[in-house]
């Protein structure tokens, strides 16, 4: 019982905290030129697993389309940033710097066809949690 | 050697003891050895499913030097404790069934042995041995060593192998290449204990591309579970005397590897015979370096629990081209048929066919047609001109693609989906991989292949009235296109991939994740991208990004996931229900059209069920936020008679194991694995609230 309240509460507190951030991936948080060097670096250390059209694989799951968007939708830059960071690639998580990181992220927003801007995406969790993952523009 | 198995088995024979487990307890991996994943259990119903809450959680963040996002395993409960696989390092695990406290934990650090096993990750459970004294835990490890543990400390067994430890990559009929260490071969299920045998299967990597032609090969052994002394094998690709080898013509027999049993194996201890699931042989969708059936690929074999030896077999699909295997556990099931009673084994597969056979003689219980199938054109292959096809019970998923599959939420999205599988060669289940073109087809749109239809999960099976409950994706497309592979990739002529794009080895998760594989760097390595040396760009208008959908949403219509309710007395599909909130784009997508449409349920390979004695119990598989509730995915129960909705539970992330159900103090529990997106493994017991747990009596107080 008191961890059913924990969990809510926790849940509480994670919404609270996705609420707080400012902007959304639809207000063009990445360049163009960015997305271009993620495109090469996806293609390096991703596509073997993820595939060169984000897709997936058999069994790996695609960084584009409805079911990626279903899982990510609501959180922030941050948390797929550090899901990339702390355990990809696979076969050794942690060795691509935050730069790639970031740059591989921003290509995954414009497959997603999310738009591009004028500010490239920044590089630490800290300041991707600024920006809400929406699979729907929001009317503001 | 001969003589010594059959003192083994005799003293085998007297001493083995089977203790009768209680309906409270879930001993085995899929409930029992029959593979049923059933419960009859009924304090959770369709009344209070809903105000289930949780009652413990185990993080396994902590189980190996990284998290896990993948968490597969289905626990086990005997005796007031829950034992199960966990975390990247694959320990096993002890935790108290009332409060999840953890009790012990046994990993083995296997260094590079382990790192470089091809299924690493936390594996999918562990076997339960008694012989009513002692208590022991079998598991297998990453780098294939099957551990024996004391159940009730954790301890290795020292008289059990060489102090608690079997090494599988020894003693195969087989030296595994090219060594010990570095040599392809693993395991990620739970290993099965009937009578005092341990029987253990073996899986490879992800076979889209495999390196070369040759490769270890996937025996089936048996074990004595008291000395880990080898008792049997069976050869899962016959060697030159035996059954079966003139069906790899060319000699291939000889340096085709892979045809495994990496699935749940099933056991019928009174018949004292095992079923085993067998996969497809070295290279998932090109065949041509092994011409002929390939027995026993793609086979459901039955062999003698005493001696491995091979009483039957029947082959699903000859000379395999499409990753089908068979993916999970038989069922064994005593059913009538027009009056009729017949010991049955039922076999649920990725291409949605419920197979149906005697499990005494491996007869079908209904007519197996062998029907004529297309034949391929890709250079050099080998082409099976029939396969079989049950005439019973009908297919209950998609296993084909047609022009009447494709999106229709309106005129617009399916005239994108037409030009779109315009570029793709379509048909019916067995249609065959191309070789893909630039102009076209680029690939065989397929499916009820990889990973279509019921996957490792498996189903579940109510003895009572001889139904089989079967999760299936009724959506999971996969395309299926050969190159010429590189010679610095493959020896095989043919590897998977799409015209226009680079030619990659393709691995799956689990692969170089695990706890032994090379630890985050603090350095960062250098980007040599960087600066814009790209790669191929996608192919044009077909393998681009989002290329097999409409606007974001699936080429296929729905329902995209399902659960069917399939009588083998019958041989007909009962009912049939979408599985699994509309995913929140096609909740979106239907709103902007105007559409109003069912549930459309959910892509996904990775979902299991579990009945109890009313309800069918299974969780999403993926993450949606509704009005209903915030952010998460639902635990679900159905009515078992009707498919009707019968309440659901929230959990943070979508199921990715299989759930289970036992008593505990009078409370029934239900423990599910979650994980995926940015939230990491999470065993989750789920039980009723206090006032609930005495029924009616206790709520007047």
């Amino acid at each position: 019982m008191a961890l059913r309240r924990l969990s809510i509460s926790l849940l509480i507190a994670g919404a609270v905290l996705a609420q707080e951030a400012t902007r959304s991936v639809w207000d063009g948080v990445y360049t163009e030129e960015q997305a271009g060097r993620g495109r090469a670096l996806y293609n390096q250390h991703c596509a073997s697993c993820h595939a060169d059209t984000l897709m997936g694989g058999e069994m790996s799951p695609p960084l584009v389309g409805g079911e990626f968007m279903s899982n990510w939708n609501g959180l922030t830059l941050g948390d797929l940033f550090e899901r990339i960071r702390t355990t990809m690639p696979q076969n050794n998580a942690g060795k691509l710097s935050r730069e790639t990181n970031a740059d591989i992220t921003a290509y995954i927003l414009s497959v997603n066809k999310f738009p591009s801007g004028k500010t490239e995406l920044p590089h630490s969790a800290e300041f991707l949690r600024d920006i809400r993952i929406d699979s729907e523009k929001k009317q503001r | 050697m001969f003589r010594l198995t059959m003192l083994a088995l005799t003293a085998l024979t007297v001493s083995a003891q089977t203790r009768a487990y209680k309906d409270g307890e879930w001993p085995s991996y899929a409930a029992d050895l029959a593979g049923t994943r059933y419960r009859p259990l009924d304090q959770i119903n369709a009344s209070n499913f809903s105000k289930l809450e949780v009652a413990w959680t185990f993080k396994t963040d902590s189980i190996g030097n990284r998290k896990e996002f993948k968490l597969e395993g289905t626990p086990l409960m005997v005796n007031g404790v829950v034992y199960t696989t966990a975390g990247s390092r694959r320990a096993a695990i002890a935790l108290d069934a009332a409060t999840g406290e953890l009790l012990w934990v046994h990993g083995e650090h296997e260094g590079d042995r382990g790192a470089a096993a091809p299924r690493q990750l936390s594996g999918r459970g562990l076997a339960y041995w008694t012989d009513g004294k002692q208590e022991r835990i079998l598991y297998v490890t990453p780098g294939y060593r099957l551990i024996c543990l004391d159940a009730k400390t954790g301890q290795a067994i020292p008289s059990f192998g060489k102090n608690g430890v079997v090494d599988l990559k020894l003693d195969d009929d087989q030296t595994i290449l090219p060594d010990l260490t570095t040599g392809e071969i693993g395991l990620q299920s739970a290993p099965v204990v009937a009578k005092d045998t341990v029987i253990i299967g073996a899986a490879f990597r992800e076979g889209m591309t495999p390196k070369s032609m040759r490769n270890n090969k996937g025996y089936v052994r048996g074990f004595d579970v008291k000395t880990g002394k080898r008792l049997w094998i069976f050869h899962t690709i016959p060697l030159k005397n035996e059954v079966g080898y003139n069906t790899w013509e060319k000699g291939s027999a000889e340096y085709t590897g892979n045809t495994g049993v990496w699935s749940q194996i099933t056991v019928d201890e009174q018949l004292g015979l095992v079923y085993l699931p067998v996969e497809s042989p070295t290279g998932d969708y090109y065949g041509g370096h092994r011409p002929g059936y390939n027995l026993f690929g793609e086979s459901l074999v039955c062999v003698d629990l005493k001696t491995g030896q091979r009483k039957w077999h029947y082959q699903l699909v000859h000379h395999p081209l499409w990753d089908m295997d068979i993916s999970s556990a038989p069922i064994l099931a005593d059913i009538n048929v027009n009056g009729r009673a017949i010991k049955a084994v039922a076999q649920p597969t990725k291409q949605g066919f419920l197979y149906v056979f005697d499990r005494v003689t491996g007869k079908p219980v209904w007519d197996m047609e062998e029907r004529s199938v297309e034949k391929g054109t890709v250079p050099d292959e080998w082409y099976s001109p029939t396969q079989p096809f049950p005439t019973k019970p009908p297919a209950y998923a998609r296993n084909g693609v047609s022009k009447d599959d494709l999106i229709d939420f309106t005129p617009a999205m399916r005239d994108q989906a037409l030009t779109i599988i315009s570029k793709y060669h379509i048909g019916p289940v067995f249609t065959p991989p191309v070789e893909s073109q630039l102009g076209g087809p680029l690939a065989t749109l397929t499916l009820g292949t990889a990973s279509g239809g019921t996957n490792w999960p498996g189903a579940s099976y109510d003895p009572e009235t001889h139904i089989v409950y079967a999760y299936a994706c009724n959506a999971c497309l996969t395309p299926i296109g050969l190159m010429r592979s590189p010679k610095t990739l493959s020896d095989m002529e043919y590897v998977a991939g799409t015209a226009g794009q680079e030619v990659r080895n393709r691995t799956g998760p689990g692969e170089n994740a695990g706890a032994d594989s090379p630890l985050p760097t603090r350095a960062p390595a250098p980007s040599p991208g960087r600066g814009g040396r790209g790669g191929a760009a996608p192919a044009a208008g077909g393998g681009g990004a989002g290329g097999l959908s409409v606007n974001g949403l699936p080429l296929i219509k729905p329902p995209y996931g399902t659960i069917s309710a399939i009588s083998l007395d019958k041989g007909e599909i009962v009912w049939q229900v979408a599985h699994g909130d509309t995913p929140d784009n096609i909740r979106a997508a239907l709103k902007t059209a105007g559409v109003d449409a069912p549930r459309t349920g959910q892509l996904g390979y990775n979902v299991g069920t579990l009945i109890t004695k009313t309800l069918v119990i299974a969780g999403e598989g993926q993450v949606t936020t509704t009005t209903d509730h915030p952010r998460g995915a639902m635990l679900r129960a159905y009515d078992k008679a009707t498919g009707k909705d019968a309440g659901a539970v929230y959990m943070p992330a979508p199921e990715t194991g299989s759930p289970m159900t036992y008593m505990m103090n009078g409370k029934q529990y239900i423990i599910i694995a979650v994980s995926g997106g940015n939230y990491s493994g999470e065993y989750i017991a789920f039980t009723l609230p206090a006032a609930e747990e005495h029924g009616p009596t206790a709520a007047q107080h």
